[in-house]
């Protein structure tokens, strides 16, 4: 047992004529660590565990999928795609002239039917398809510096091409992301009343404390002969142009959605809304698509059966295999097998 | 004579002499175990490992032979997934953002996934960790050919072990995008959430595979998530950073929760589904072994000669 102890790494004391003081005064010393001999716990799987495991899955997974779902059922949205319903006839033939001529009126009327009741607070979305707001030089063509802080408004490295005017004069807030600033208004009426849209507090509060400045103002912004989107308030400060903040907190993926307002309204069930909109905003160039979006939430967020459809079926696949396994376990017990006596 | 041997036999040989003129041999042989003795150290110094005894060579081979093999097939095997899994994630995104290599993960995230998230289990794994105890490696030798019969690592394991990860790389980055499909999430906190996914993920991959648990390793897994967490509080409280605040913000909804917990089953539910049935309908020497080391106090079958392994075969 002991000479068995030693590690093999690294000479212990000679052979030969030791006596057993001096073979013992070469050991290393002894530790449960060094010696892996730590108290561990060896998990095995037997079929107790395995049908416990698909079992205790199944118990956990079914029900949050069946309460996903039922949330996910309970949202209301109302979706209305209108570039393509928003272009006069006679120029459905050449959309990007329609929308890059100032001279026409862009002003499009939608009518939008409530299919169950909505309550409140109902939140008024624009999303846009086939957008790359993660487009890798998109989403590096700005300057928090410059955002930020007012003495800083010379910093516009990284916003190539809409870092200065053509004297050179900085842009503030420079950059494609804030260039491309989305310009679509909505108004909302219901019957002859108006349905007023709140948009404060549309965006992160920690973006308006510490991302943009309260003493930064829009200067030479869209100045140049290419407009990109909306212009700015020239007397707000950045802090308070929230559609600028949750255009500038750039989306995942193609298809996105960036809230516009909240309604504190209550809605029922077929009411139509009427929707006075500008349709400013050139999708038109790249084949994108806008779409207006009202919805309320849940404690799940928006619309969305993935979560709960997914959790249903891990669920269930779980509790047939959980049933599979006991057939096989007894079907063919594996015959288990005493060892040699080792201790 | 050495060469000769090797060409004849075509597996790995080790030589172990004690005199000096010997060295050559050790020198030629894949692994050279020396034995420092009266006749000198020069074999000592040639060798890959050194001893006092020709009786510690028994425990060299059969006990830490096997468990450094073990130890060091599957790490090998893990760290091509660990780091494999990673990259194929961020690669699935690419084809969302136009081609144009943006990384949804931070520079931060990405560099600590390596360093701070995910290595230190690995290290104390393949420190500690042990499939069978060294009695029973000692009493039965026969459970040393899982070595030479290229168990614990082969191109078949190596291939199964990538399918693996592809899948679940797709898991782990589809998951996610269903969820948030049509929704206003932000590119910073998409990549937050694939960043914690992977690491609980790479994590749990592992504690399944760890056969023997100590206080250490229960420390270095879990811990690893919790520091992944408090990194990525860290890194989000930083206000030049593009990515500030978005784990607060996250943290309180409940989607994030629920499609961490969805990804981590989904992901790992076909491994654990093979694992199973591997173990039911064809155990290896070395499952059925363990089974037995660890079962035994609640089994009254009879028992088998040592020598033999447990299918009779010789």
């Amino acid at each position: 047992m002991n000479s068995s102890s030693g590690s093999a790494a690294g000479p212990s004391s000679g052979s030969g004529d030791g006596s057993a003081p001096r073979r013992n005064s070469k050991r290393p010393k002894y530790s449960k660590f060094t010696q892996q001999e730590l108290p561990a716990c060896k998990p095995i799987l037997t079929p107790k565990w395995v049908i416990s495991v698909f079992t205790l899955v199944g118990v956990i997974f079914v029900p949050i999928g069946i309460a996903a779902l039922m949330a996910s059922n309970n949202v209301v949205e109302i979706v209305d795609r209108y570039d393509t319903e928003c272009i006069p006839a006679n120029m459905t033939g050449d959309k990007v002239a329609y929308i890059q001529n100032d001279d026409i009126i862009k002003t499009c009327t939608r009518n939008l039917t409530v299919p169950k009741d909505m309550d409140q607070p109902i939140y008024v979305y624009y999303q846009l398809d086939n957008f790359y707001q993660n487009h890798r030089r998109y989403v590096k063509s700005r300057n928090d510096a410059q955002l930020k802080d007012a003495d800083q408004a010379n910093k516009t490295s990284g916003c190539d091409p809409e870092k200065t005017t053509k004297d050179g004069s900085p842009i503030v807030p420079c950059g494609l992301i804030a260039w491309s600033l989305f310009n679509d208004t909505y108004n909302f009426t219901l019957g002859n009343k108006n349905l007023s849209v709140n948009k404060n507090g549309i965006s992160w509060k920690s973006d308006r404390d510490h991302k943009f400045g309260k003493d930064v103002y829009p200067k030479n912004f869209q100045n140049g002969t290419l407009r990109g989107g909306a212009s700015l308030d020239l007397n707000k400060p950045l802090n308070a142009q929230e559609d600028l903040i949750v255009w500038m907190r750039t989306a995942a993926l193609p298809t996105f959605r960036k809230l516009y307002g909240k309604i504190h309204q209550d809605l029922k069930a077929n009411d139509i809304i009427m929707v006075t909109l500008e349709n400013n905003y050139n999708t038109y160039s790249f084949n994108g698509k806008k779409k207006l979006v009202l919805s309320t939430s849940s404690w799940l967020g928006g619309k969305n059966d993935f979560l709960g459809i997914a959790y249903l079926t891990i669920g269930g696949l779980c509790f047939f295999l959980a049933t599979a396994f006991t057939v096989v376990y007894l079907v063919k017990p594996r015959r288990r097998v005493l060892l040699c006596d080792t201790g | 004579m050495c060469r000769v041997c090797v060409y004849k036999t075509n597996s790995n040989l080790s030589f172990s002499f004690a005199g000096a003129n010997d060295v050559s041999m050790i020198q030629m042989a894949d692994v050279g175990v020396g034995i420092c003795g009266q006749e000198g150290r020069q074999a000592v110094m040639a060798s890959d490992f050194a001893m006092g005894q020709f009786c510690f060579l028994k425990r060299l081979l059969l006990v830490h032979g096997h468990w450094n093999y073990q130890r060091v097939g599957y790490l090998v095997l893990y760290n091509f997934y660990r780091n494999a899994v990673f990259v194929l994630m961020l690669f699935w995104y690419v084809l969302c953002a136009a081609f144009s290599t943006i990384s949804a993960v931070t520079d931060w995230s990405s560099v600590f996934y390596s360093v701070i998230y995910t290595s230190v289990p690995t290290i104390v794994v393949g420190i500690l960790d042990k499939d069978l105890s060294h009695k029973t490696l000692l009493c039965y030798p026969k459970l040393y050919g899982a070595g030479y019969r290229q168990e614990s690592y082969n191109l078949h394991l190596f291939w199964i072990t990538m399918l693996d990860t592809l899948w679940q790389s797709l898991v782990l980055f589809y998951v996610p995008l269903f969820t948030y499909r049509n929704s206003s999430i932000d590119i910073w906190s998409m990549g937050s959430l694939w960043t914690i996914s992977v690491v609980v993920l790479v994590n749990v991959h592992l504690a399944m595979d760890i056969r023997r648990w100590v206080l250490i390793t229960h420390v270095a897994t879990w811990g690893s998530i919790f520091i992944t967490y408090m990194c990525m509080v860290i890194i989000d409280s930083i206000p030049i950073f593009p990515n500030y605040w978005t784990i607060y913000h996250l943290a309180t909804s409940r989607t994030y929760w629920l499609t961490i917990l969805l990804t981590t089953i989904l992901a790992l539910l076909p491994r654990f589904f093979c694992k199973v049935i591997h173990q039911i309908f064809w155990p290896s020497d070395i499952q059925i072994a363990r089974e037995a080391e660890i079962l035994r106090k609640g089994s009254d079958q009879v028992g088998l000669k040592p020598d033999h392994d447990i299918n009779g075969r010789v």
